[in-house]
């Protein structure tokens, strides 16, 4: 399951998580819209290793600000809180799960 | 509803799948131009396609039309975004539609523009390629717009209603029609930057600072065009097959390497059909 958080969840659940994936997204943003259901397919097979969130940006605007979020979407991993990978847009689901499981 | 095939581009390799795919009973959504291809258009004489000796390209391009109207298959003339792989279909972002189709093939002819120094470097940390995606992030701030094509001002025109301030590069003759509120500097970018402050767009005659640069081209990228879609510089790799290292996805024609013959383009066109017909045939197993 991706998790939706804002920020107050996010210092509280996704940093302190010891591997988590951030999406932050958008609502009027096409391609967040075609990578959440991608995503959501991922966190189930990965779930055990990995937490899975998203971030609104407009809602959340210090969280996108702090991780420089310019372009969504875009995905973010934390290890315990450290910023270990980003990428920017669409990733058909083999490619993201490689660049998930690499990056572990 | 959801295609059989979606095929991109409407020359030689575009024609020659649909008319296979028509052949071979699979519903098709054909994407491209009424005119056919520009390059074929244009082409003044034609010396070696069988059958049709001596043919100039405006005769080709108007034989494509007549021989896809006696076939019954439609054109929609609008421009494809992106092409996104969701598993067993593909969303393809079609003007400001979503359209789906259980198969790809990718014909739209070889992308000649070199992306700007820093362009690729910088894509998601600064650099977009698409103003109505990421125009909310630059709310209130500065954008650089970089067009190639006069449609890139509506573009231009949005980022104004978002961005406290749009600076618009035109890299084409025409005269801009632009609100007032847009700043339009005619002059060539030769690189974009990252500086302390964020991006600069640097021309012959200085540097112009900005938040965020769009680069709206006509023709995108392969790979930006479909994400994950495995290039070789402008080409796309495939095989014998015209197979793309993403399943479901196929390439024929230009885009997949020299030589750049139309002939050559219409068989490879004839075995993407074929290959993206086994594939769907495959799938509904």
């Amino acid at each position: 399951m991706v998790k939706k958080v804002n920020s107050q969840e996010f210092a509280n659940e996704a940093m302190k998580a010891p591997v988590a994936v951030v999406d932050f997204n958008a609502v009027w943003c096409g391609p967040c819209r075609m990578l959440a259901p991608v995503l959501e397919d991922i966190s189930e097979k990965l779930g055990g290793k990995v937490s899975f969130y998203s971030v609104d940006v407009d809602e959340s605007p210090d969280l996108a600000m702090r991780y420089m979020v310019n372009s969504v979407p875009c995905l973010v991993m934390l290890k315990n809180g450290e910023l270990a990978a980003q990428t920017v847009g669409f990733r058909p689901e083999p490619l993201l799960t490689s660049w998930i499981e690499g990056n572990l | 509803m959801r295609y059989d095939i979606a095929i991109i581009g409407t020359g030689p390799a575009g024609v020659s799948a649909a008319l296979t795919a028509k052949n071979r009973n699979k519903s098709i959504l054909l994407l491209g131009s009424g005119k056919m291809s520009e390059k074929v258009a244009k082409a003044h004489e034609i010396r070696n396609y069988p059958g049709l000796p001596f043919i100039k390209g405006s005769e080709l391009a108007a034989a494509f039309r007549n021989q896809l109207d006696r076939m019954e298959i439609g054109i929609t003339e609008e421009r494809v975004g992106a092409v996104y792989a969701m598993g067993d279909y593909f969303a393809l972002q079609v003007g400001e539609e979503m359209m789906e189709a259980s198969a790809v093939i990718l014909a739209t002819g070889v992308v000649q523009a070199k992306p700007l120094p820093g362009e690729e470097t910088f894509l998601g940390r600064g650099v977009s390629y698409c103003a109505t995606c990421d125009a909310p992030l630059y709310r209130g701030r500065v954008a650089a717009v970089i067009g190639y094509s006069p449609r890139e001002e509506a573009e231009a025109a949005f980022l104004s209603e978002v961005c406290s301030k749009v600076l618009y590069f035109p890299q084409y003759k025409e005269e801009t029609a632009l609100p007032d509120s847009v700043e339009v500097i005619r002059e060539t970018p030769e690189e974009i930057r990252k500086t302390e402050t964020g991006m600069a767009v640097k021309t012959a005659n200085g540097e112009y600072p900005a938040n965020g640069v769009f680069v709206l081209r006509e023709a995108v990228a392969p790979g930006q065009l479909v994400p994950g879609l495995e290039t070789d510089g402008a080409h796309v790799k495939v095989s014998r097959r015209m197979e793309t290292n993403l399943p479901g996805v196929f390439a024929c024609g230009d885009l997949t390497g020299t030589p750049y013959q139309y002939v050559k383009a219409a068989g490879e066109g004839n075995v993407a059909a074929i290959s993206a017909a086994a594939y769907i045939d495959r799938q509904k197993k």
